[in-house]
């Protein structure tokens, strides 16, 4: 019993902490259809940088801040420089940036070598706080991961489909010469969108490198694991992303609980099974 | 026609020559050579799909990680003779073209790319976590070469020579292939696919076809990359791997045949030169693959008829 509770637990907070990473993803892809691969080495990037700031000013906020900016103008400024000339070539632009993971990859090992790093859960959240019922407790920090999820889902969809800045960009993506005929500068919309996933994907890396650690391959694995979520849930969707984000988290949870040489199977699996009926994902609109 | 005869016989007689011709031929044989022609076929697979199918699969990787673990597991674990292994390993990596195969071709384009891409990556997790299974993240070592009338392939020339035969059975199979009515229809459904349908095509088993012959070289491949490293761990099927791959087919000219080879060729000079001044070759190769992308997205096989377009332009617009 406990330790399914326990399992449960890490599985529903891991999934807020997918969601964090895989919503950046979703949102570039969704409105715009460049599909971001640096997607992990971004989150590896703002993990770094969180850690140096938050280790040297002992505040982990800062370091927070510091990452996501960081990921945030750099991602902007690899979709001005390299991406925005090729928006519409879906699959060029998804190969410029597994170029740019390369590069990015690379110039973090020569930076910080191949240690694993975590930066430390900040003092006022570093409590425990008690299961009821198991007499057990459980980080509070990673309980806040997932309220933190819940709060960005709910600003997002509120900002996407509630606001003025919201229909402006749905409108640019279904329709950019009308919106610019309309005297409203499309280019800049595309270029706020991507510095707003990139942010997320940064803000995602800070939390996720206080959580869990990192280091010299992690960039692979958390894209994965975004690729999973979103696939699972549909790309471009972020309630998908949030159903993604929690069946990837809670069951990958209970495979490597219960059965863990079959871990990676068992995740994969779900994903061919849930592919095998519904190609676009669960929330997906039609290919 | 002729002109594309003799290319071909000059690039079959230097490679024939290339042990006897090259200056420190144990260093270039292997590291350049034998090295070029198992990436070649690796990359082969998947410029076969992307040319007759407009599809860019990276879980070329997956069958080739299939088939080699295969070798490499029943024979170091369980001395099972290549004779038995090696047939056995391609046909399975083949046969889990069907699996996958059934799930991707739903997709298409950038989705295609990405479901693939997911393939792999989860084969290289599930290869770090089964230690008992696959050795790990160590992987399993020593594996031994292969004796063939008894010619002793942990030599230099003999490897090269088999691959290289390998290479130009492939190669030749994939031109045949493609201008069979099977390679054809192929490339109507990339181009047209509602309307080969309608035709009465049965697209989705062509397609099918054509996956599963593309994961049988990538099977290949792996049971070459077996050979030639004589080990095998997740990093060989991992995400930089993968993208090594995409590198040499982008590189090379996504839309010929013959840009796989030329960019493994490439790839694999620019490892062995670069390896001796500095250890950025991930970074480095990131680099020149940007480049390509945003300069020559017809890669190096495509870079001729690229400036003829660009001189003709002044004059006629077509």
């Amino acid at each position: 019993m406990t330790q399914f509770v326990f399992t449960f637990l890490n599985g529903i907070t891991l999934a807020g902490l997918y969601f964090l990473v895989a919503s950046g993803l979703t949102l570039i892809f969704g409105l715009m259809r460049v599909i971001n691969l640096a997607h992990g080495a971004f989150y590896l990037l703002a993990g770094y940088v969180s850690w140096t700031i938050a280790d040297k000013t002992g505040n982990w906020l800062y370091g927070a801040l510091a990452g996501s900016l960081t990921v945030a103008i750099f991602g902007t400024l690899v979709y001005v420089l390299l991406l925005r000339k090729f928006q519409y070539e879906e699959l060029r632009v998804a190969l410029i940036t597994l170029g740019v993971s390369l590069v990015l990859a690379q110039a973090m090992l020569a930076i910080f070598g191949g240690e694993y790093y975590q930066t430390n859960i900040p003092k006022s959240l570093s409590n425990t706080i008690p299961v009821p019922g198991l007499g057990l407790s459980y980080p509070f920090f990673r309980i806040f991961v997932l309220i933190l999820a819940i709060v960005v889902a709910i600003g997002l969809w509120l900002f996407i489909s509630k606001t003025r800045y919201g229909a402006i960009i749905r409108a640019g993506v279904d329709d950019t010469k009308m919106v610019s005929a309309l005297g409203i500068n499309v280019q800049a919309v595309f270029t706020w969108i991507f510095f707003l996933g990139s942010l997320l994907v940064g803000f995602a890396g800070a939390v996720g490198g206080t959580t869990n650690s990192f280091g010299m391959g992690t960039d692979g694995d958390y894209l994965l694991f975004s690729l999973q979520v979103v696939i699972i849930g549909g790309l471009g969707s972020i309630g998908g992303v949030a159903i993604g984000s929690f069946l990837v988290g809670v069951i990958g949870q209970f495979a490597t609980g219960y059965f863990p040489t079959f871990a990676g199977i068992i995740t994969f699996a779900m994903l061919i099974l849930i592919l095998a009926f519904r190609p676009q994902g669960i929330l997906g609109k039609k290919l | 026609m002729t002109q594309k005869r003799i290319t071909y016989g000059v690039v079959i007689l230097l490679s024939l020559i290339f042990p006897f011709i090259t200056p420190d031929p144990q260093f270039w044989v292997s590291s350049g050579g034998t090295r070029a022609l198992w990436l070649g076929v690796a990359a082969l697979s998947m410029s076969f799909l992307n040319r007759n199918l407009g599809l860019m699969s990276l879980g070329q990787l997956f069958f080739s990680g299939i088939a080699g673990y295969i070798v490499a597991i029943s024979s170091v674990d369980h001395n099972v003779k290549f004779g038995t292994s090696v047939p056995l390993a391609i046909l399975a990596g083949t046969l889990s073209g069907v699996i996958i195969g059934f799930i991707a071709l739903k997709t298409k384009g950038v989705y295609f790319f990405m479901l693939t891409l997911a393939v792999t990556l989860g084969l290289y997790s599930y290869a770090n976590q089964a230690q008992e299974i696959t050795g790990g993240h160590t992987g399993i070592n020593s594996i031994p070469s292969p004796i063939i009338f008894g010619i002793d392939f942990a030599y230099v020339k003999p490897l090269y020579y088999l691959f290289l035969a390998i290479a130009i059975l492939l190669f030749s199979l994939c031109k045949f292939l493609e201008q069979t009515s099977f390679g054809i229809a192929l490339q109507a459904v990339r181009d047209n696919e509602d309307r080969m349908i309608s035709m009465g095509y049965r697209t989705t088993y062509l397609k099918m076809l054509a996956f599963i012959f593309s994961s049988f070289i990538a099977s290949i491949a792996g049971v070459m990359g077996v050979f030639y490293v004589t080990n095998i761990s997740p990093a060989s099927v991992g995400l930089i791997r993968s993208i090594d791959l995409l590198v040499i087919v982008v590189v090379g000219g996504a839309t010929y045949l013959g840009g796989a080879f030329v960019g493994a060729v490439l790839i694999a000079v620019f490892e062995a030169i670069i390896q001796d001044f500095t250890s950025y070759y991930v970074g480095a190769t990131g680099i020149l693959f940007i480049a390509v992308l945003l300069l020559a997205p017809q890669g190096l096989m495509g870079v001729a008829s690229q400036i003829r377009s660009r001189l003709n332009k002044p004059g006629l617009s077509k």
